[in-house]
């Protein structure tokens, strides 16, 4: 009986530890994201108070100022909006074009050196934005399209494509060879099979890499930081750094541009959670 | 029959194309302008060959060392810990009876910050005037001055690393995770049968399991660990007084502050191939685990 | 005229060769079945034929017509899956209509086919369910419906039931069969399992390392294996196969020697090494055989382990060291150990060459 009764304590006492370590974890992971969006509805003076104001009032002043655009040193946060939706989609848009039909190339044909080249093409992702942006500056002014919508959709498209490469393979792995085989004993050309079989399958996959690589754009700096200088370019990331002069920081419209830019990458990501974990799982590397 | 090229090579053409244009070919210029002493300012010092000579520079420069190691030092300490608490995390998570489906959620919402966004977020956060974690410690009465978070070195580095470790511990944790739900219940109830203690039920059933999903989550990690640098730019730029300069900064500086390009560019290979090596690495773990436990497509 | 025929057919991969060269006419409204142990290029044949896999090098020509080099949808055939394949994010109608639908046939034909085609296999209950809702049989059945839809000249099946358990197994072999009668097609299947070769077939062809062993009817092949890999692979339980010597007018089997059956008489030297072969059914112990005259010798052998199956009884015996297996029919009880005097309907005996393997007194 006495065993029975330390293992009982022990388990509560792990329960308790359980609850208590997640606790923490969570209000960790929580905290900073809560922080920034209640402080973009504090009034600046509350934000800088010394000792702290814990109370928090509330005001759209922030807001207000953002979106009434250029009054004294305003941000255009609508230009960077703007600039920052326009590239994101269509890169992503040819992304997926490209990338889908490189990863259905991996999933469904066998040929020499596949594995080196799917690795090689990943390699090409790993290199770092700011190493790359330093030659690309300089070919981007030379052909003239730094500062264009033009030039930052070229390199989102060329940085998304290896990893949407890697996740439809993942996706095209797991629908059987047999389907395309099937719907071309029906009556389909290799093209017809395609595009009304594996892909109305592998559809939420693809969906789920489109909005991978849509935030990848969306949230990129290193590159969009060099390659963009003025209003008619600039992304919002980029346009963050309109709120921090010498040496102060206007806290709070950056965090009203911070909850401009969190929300619609929010509202995808909870679209794709789970497909998006499948297609890292399954795709890449073997076969 | 007509020779064609073969459909997988038209398949994959437009992504070679494409990369390419985008990368190779201004990979292969900077490859070129580092062995000139390539000036922003002159552009003619482009034509001028001079060997080795910046790679020599960077290599006898004590302050591209010390970026160098501290960057090293940097990615082993933000990997592993990212691994272990992710770890924990995912096995905490999969505990959960109720309301799973919520902190899965929850574990996600760092992966969609811009890298930007959680250094604006946490330079606010460890703002030493502004800041909430001074202001809760000074209202708590822990310390009643202000802790310089981002202006002592020691300090600023630590921020640093936290910084970077809240944004990408979720990649860790939510694979692994998912490599929880995949794992099959059998093997783990036949442990328990044959007297495993839950320990010895981690380490010789669960871990093995796990490792694919671990390096899958490194591999994905390694390929933009770069993103590093959008924190650092935006916490402390570097500073103070280069305690907390990684590759990356350096070599932002070098280039477009300094407009000495020849010799950033060298250094940009040099962070290039760091970064290329962590890639492959990890890629060859993957394979090799994946062949272990036999996940193959 | 929906004839297919197979000339000296190679499939190549790379420097290895998976079929060697098969010859294979196959007659109109013929059901003929590619059976073999697995990796012995049946499917590979098969899928070939569907235009699925390149041919390396010989001919196939469906009706008359040289298709080596048309693409699937130009060879007016279909194909049962051994996994299905069928469209997930169809409904079951929408399956069976997509080849009319991918033809552009009008509307009220499509409605017309699909409706027939659901009428013949029962699936009219199931017409606005995805796959994923249907059962192993189900999704069978759709998967031929599938086929019949588009009335095609050959259908093809590949390893059609080897996903479905033994009852339903047997239920859809007799539909499949049932199916041929209906529809009238010439039917090319493939399986591992020779008792569906030998219940569906027209005619078997036996494959063996990308060559055919033998082609011919069920009864054919059963009853005149041309060597000791058909005479093992047909049949169940397997035939029984004892190495011995040919001495005198007898073959030696170790310490047991059997009279040469006459149709083998003559054809034998002395002291060469055979492979001598009979079927279950044709060791019986006396009085529970099915004829008890005729060309036999009486064997004593000791039983050591029985399986009844109702109507028959299988005994397991040893002779000259191997195993081997008799048959009893109006079966009383046997038990381990007993010892029974077996008749051996010689005639009906196979003699096998024992370095070639191939049938004596059958060429």
């Amino acid at each position: 009986m006495d065993r029975n009764r330390t293992h009982r304590n022990r388990r509560r006492v792990l329960a308790w530890m359980h609850f208590f370590g997640l606790f923490i974890v969570m209000a960790i992971i929580c905290i900073p994201g809560l922080w920034i969006v209640l402080n973009s509805f504090r009034p600046t003076v509350e934000i800088m108070a010394k000792p702290p104001v814990w109370v928090p009032s509330f005001t759209l002043d922030h807001y207000r100022a953002m979106f009434g655009g250029a009054g004294e040193g305003g941000v255009p946060v609508f230009h960077y909006f703007r600039n920052s939706l326009v590239v994101s989609v269509t890169s992503t848009v040819i992304a997926i074009l490209i990338g889908m039909s490189g990863g259905y190339a991996f999933a469904r044909y066998k040929f020499r050196f596949k594995g080196g080249i799917f690795v090689g093409l990943m390699l090409f992702r790993a290199v770092p934005g700011v190493a790359l942006s330093l030659p690309l500056f300089i070919v981007f002014a030379r052909v003239g399209i730094i500062d264009t919508h033009f030039g930052l959709i070229l390199v989102y498209v060329a940085m998304n494509v290896p990893f949407t490469v890697w996740l439809t393979d993942g996706f095209f792995r797991q629908i059987p060879g047999e389907l395309h085989e099937a719907a071309e004993i029906d009556g389909c050309t290799r093209w017809q099979a395609f595009w009304k079989v594996e892909f109305p399958v592998a559809r939420s996959g693809v969906a789920s890499a489109a909005i991978f690589a849509f935030l990848t754009s969306w949230n990129e700096f290193a590159l969009a930081s060099q390659l963009t200088r003025s209003t008619g370019s600039k992304t919002m990331p980029v346009g963050l750094l309109d709120f921090t002069a010498e040496f102060t920081i206007n806290w709070g419209g950056m965090c009203a541009l911070a909850v401009l830019m969190i929300l619609p990458a929010l509202i995808l990501t909870f679209i794709v959670q789970k497909h998006l974990i499948a297609g890292l799982t399954f795709g890449g590397v073997k076969g | 029959m007509r020779r064609r090229l073969p459909e997988w090579f038209v398949l994959l053409l437009p992504a070679f194309i494409v990369i390419a244009a985008v990368v190779l070919i201004p990979l292969i210029f900077s490859l070129y302008s580092s062995f000139t002493p390539y000036k922003l300012t002159r552009p003619s010092t482009l034509w001028r060959w001079v060997g080795t000579y910046n790679y020599q520079k960077i290599l006898t420069d004590a302050n591209f060392w010390a970026a160098f190691g501290r960057t090293v030092l940097f990615l082993t300490i933000v990997l592993n810990v990212e691994l272990l608490l992710g770890l924990g995390i995912a096995l905490m998570v999969n505990r959960v009876t109720w309301g799973q489906r919520t902190l899965r959620t929850i574990l996600m919402f760092p992966m969609m910050f811009s890298p930007i966004l959680v250094g604006f977020q946490f330079k606010f956060i460890f703002n030493d005037n502004v800041g909430l974690v001074n202001n809760v410690l000074q209202s708590l009465g822990i310390t009643d001055m202000a802790l310089p978070w981002l202006v002592d070195g020691r300090l600023a580095m630590f921020s640093i690393v936290f910084a970077e470790v809240w944004m990408s511990t979720s990649v860790f944790a939510i694979l692994i995770l998912a490599g929880l739900f995949a794992m099959p219940r059998d093997p783990l109830e036949a442990a328990e049968v044959d007297g495993c203690t839950p320990w010895q039920t981690f380490r010789h059933i669960t871990l093995p399991f796990l490792m694919p999903f671990i390096y899958i989550a490194m591999t994905i990690r390694s390929l933009d660990v770069a993103r590093a640098y959008d924190i650092v730019q935006i916490m402390t730029g570097g500073g103070p007084a280069r305690r907390t300069e990684l590759l990356w900064t350096l070599m932002s500086r070098t280039g477009y502050v300094d407009a000495r390009m020849g010799l950033a560019n060298a250094m940009g290979y040099v962070s290039i191939i760091l970064s290329i090596l962590f890639t492959i690495y990890f890629f060859r773990k993957l394979s090799a685990a994946r062949a272990e436990i036999g996940l193959e497509g | 005229m929906t004839e297919v025929s197979l000339r000296n057919v190679i499939k190549r991969y790379g420097t290895q060769q998976a079929v060697h060269g098969i010859d294979l006419e196959i007659e109109n409204g013929e059901f003929v079945v590619l059976v073999g142990p697995s990796g012995c290029g049946k499917s590979t044949t098969l899928r070939m034929i569907a235009g699925l896999e390149a041919i390396s090098d010989g001919e196939v020509s469906i009706g008359g017509r040289v298709v080596n080099d048309l693409p699937p949808r130009e060879r007016n055939i279909s194909m049962v899956f051994q996994n299905y394949a069928l469209y997930p994010h169809m409904t079951v109608r929408e399956n069976l209509g997509f080849s009319l639908t991918i033809a552009k046939r009008p509307e009220d034909e499509i409605v017309r086919a699909v409706d027939e085609a659901a009428g013949i296999l029962g699936l009219d209950e199931l017409m606005d369910r995805k796959p994923a809702a249907l059962s192993g049989g189900q999704r069978q059945r759709v998967a031929m419906g599938r086929a019949i839809v588009r009335h095609p000249d050959v259908f093809l099946f590949d390893e059609p039931l080897s996903n479905l358990d033994a009852k339903l197994r047997s239920q859809m072999r007799v539909e499949i069969k049932k199916l041929h009668q209906k529809v009238d097609s010439t039917i090319i299947y493939v399986t591992h399992d020779q008792v569906e070769a030998m219940t569906l077939a027209d005619r078997i062809v036996l494959m063996r390392d990308g060559r055919i062993e033998q082609v011919g009817t069920p009864l054919q092949l059963f009853e005149q294996p041309v060597n000791i890999f058909v005479a093992g692979f047909i049949g169940s339980p397997p035939m029984n196969q004892l190495a011995g010597t040919v001495e005198g007018d007898a073959i030696s089997l170790g310490e047991v020697y059997v009279p040469i059956p006459s149709s083998v008489r003559g054809q034998l030297s002395n002291g060469q090494k055979v492979i001598f072969g009979f079927r279950a059914d044709n060791l019986t112990p006396v009085g529970h055989g099915l004829r008890e005259k005729g060309e036999t010798t009486q064997l004593d052998l000791r039983v050591h382990l029985t399986e009844p199956l109702g109507t028959e009884t299988l005994l397991f015996a040893t002779l000259a060291g191997a195993e081997i297996q008799g048959k009893m029919l109006n079966p009383r009880p046997v038990a381990p150990g007993e010892d029974l005097t077996f008749n051996l309907m010689l005639d009906r005996c196979h003699v096998f060459d024992a370095a070639t393997g191939n049938a004596i007194g059958r060429t």
